[in-house]
């Protein structure tokens, strides 16, 4: 059909139906049909990382991915990773770091060092750097991102998020 | 990217009936990420997109025949999927390898090895590994299915032997235990960017003496191409350094490398001499 479908998938936990053209990605149903605004449109061909969401588990880039092809899916993007009440640890951990500078590409970031370390719990420096070779920072916040992810790691493993200072003095 | 269908067949005849009008507009799509890169740039307007990933029998799974001869990757498989297979880093550690500096993990959870093959870019990794490893294809459509060795299929620059309403099934791997195998993508500009020339080698090598090999040069050609010439020169002889060298002269000569912004024809042709001769040292020293 070159006309629009209702597609049914849960989204951040919750079940949702849209309809959309099928020449829409994921990244523009995200956006302009549903409000969500942390994954954003960048580079829009799968280098920056800026649009990454999961689907089904595991990170794409949405600006390569049809929106209509997640019907069925569990899609999960950076708004759905807390429960509302505490951040996640990486969350927390880029925070407390200073990750950042302008933010544009912190949300891709989030989401990829997640995953992460759901691969490898207790990354090197390597595997860090090697696992976010798909994510650009214009700001070139790297080496605090490197940082951000180790303590999440430690954070993780240890199952708590105590402050930095704490944990810097300990 | 505007204005086309988008249709996900449950069966493989249906996805041939999807397919078989013959217009340039209609496609078969496994993971995507080439086809809408090339809608995203306009170079590629669809009519018809028919998503192969619900078709399932040979197109689904990663399995090794129980005789343990052949491994069998279904078209539709992601190269994420293969990278984290037990299996095929037992059996095929140089695949698992080469994923290592191939896109990233977002493009490897969705890229399928269909796709890759029959996009044809000349500058992808997996195909000249494919061939170093004598791995074939089965092509399946309305009318049946032949099987063919990888090398066969590229015709040219983003061309394949593929006919209107053929499909890429499966990628069928020999499980070769006396040899070994590995990639080299030469970047001469970043790390990221597109090789200037991928050189994969695979070889039954005992201690220094090379029983057999294959060698296939990508990215510097319109397609990646066995170097037969360079082979014959190391088939049957010790790895010396002038077996090596007469190897690297044969290779510049039987491949009609040409300038382009990765470099000119001459410095590719040097990177040749010396990737060649390194990767086949790297085998002997593995
Ligand atoms: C950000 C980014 C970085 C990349 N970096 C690299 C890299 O470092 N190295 C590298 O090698 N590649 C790289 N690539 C390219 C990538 O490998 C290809 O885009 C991918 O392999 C194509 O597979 P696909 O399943 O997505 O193909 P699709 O886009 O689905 O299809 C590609 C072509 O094949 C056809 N097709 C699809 N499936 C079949 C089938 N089963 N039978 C017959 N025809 C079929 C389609 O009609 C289309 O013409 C990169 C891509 C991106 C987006
Ligand atoms: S916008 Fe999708 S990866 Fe850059
Ligand atoms: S913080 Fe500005 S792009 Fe990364």
């Amino acid at each position: 059909m070159t006309d629009a479908r209702t597609i049914r998938f849960t989204l951040n936990g919750a079940p949702v139906s849209v309809s959309v053209m099928p020449h829409e990605t994921l990244i523009e149903m995200l956006s302009l049909r549903l409000e969500l605004k942390g994954a954003r449109e960048s580079c829009g061909q799968g280098l920056c990382g800026c649009c990454t969401v999961y689907v089904n588990g595991k990170s794409v880039s949405s600006c390569l991915y049809l929106a209509q092809l997640v019907d069925g899916a569990k899609v999960v993007t950076i708004e759905g990773i807390n429960d509302g009440a505490e951040l996640d640890p990486v969350q927390q951990a880029f925070i407390e770091v200073g990750a950042f500078q302008c933010g544009f590409c912190t949300p891709g970031f989030i989401m990829m060092a997640r995953e992460l370390l759901d691969v490898h719990p207790n990354p090197t420096e390597d595997e860090i750097r090697h696992y976010l070779i798909g994510n650009l920072c214009r700001c070139s916040a790297y080496p605090e991102i490197v940082e951000a992810v180790k303590l999440a790691a430690r954070r993780r493993a240890a199952g708590t998020t105590p402050a930095l200072a704490e944990e810097l003095s300990a | 990217m505007l204005g086309f269908e988008l249709s996900e067949p449950a069966t493989l005849d249906e996805a041939f009936d999807l397919l078989a009008d013959g217009d340039p507009g209609v496609r078969p799509m496994g993971g995507g990420t080439a086809l809408m890169l090339m809608m995203k740039a306009q170079i590629f307007k669809p009519e018809r997109l028919v998503s192969l990933r619900n078709v399932g029998g040979c197109f689904d799974g990663l399995r090794i025949d129980a005789d343990q001869s052949h491994i069998r990757i279904g078209g539709m498989t992601t190269f994420a999927e293969i990278e984290r297979s037990p299996m095929v880093l037992q059996h095929l550690p140089a695949v698992v390898r080469t994923m290592k500096t191939l896109a990233n993990i977002r493009v490897r959870h969705v890229a399928s090895v269909g796709g890759n093959l029959a996009h044809a870019d000349p500058h992808l990794d997996l195909p000249p590994v494919w061939m170093a490893h004598a791995a074939s294809i089965r092509i399946v459509s309305k009318s049946g299915e032949r099987v063919i060795p990888v090398e066969d299929l590229f015709a040219g620059y983003y061309e394949t032997t593929l006919g209107d309403g053929e499909l890429i099934g499966e990628v069928i791997v020999p499980v070769r235990p006396e040899w070994t195998s590995t990639y080299v993508k030469v970047t001469t500009r970043s790390a990221h960017d597109w090789p200037a020339l991928g050189i994969a080698v695979s070889a039954n090598l005992q201690g220094q003496r090379v029983n057999d090999l294959r060698l296939v040069l990508s990215a510097a050609l319109d397609r990646p191409t066995r170097l037969d010439a360079a082979e014959n020169e190391l088939r049957g002889s010790d790895l010396s350094e002038a077996a090596l060298k007469r190897a690297g002269e044969a290779a510049v000569a039987e491949a009609d490398i040409h300038s382009d912004s990765r470099g000119s024809a001459a410095y590719k042709q040097h990177l040749l001499r010396v990737h060649l001769s390194r990767a086949m040292h790297s085998l002997a020293g593995a």
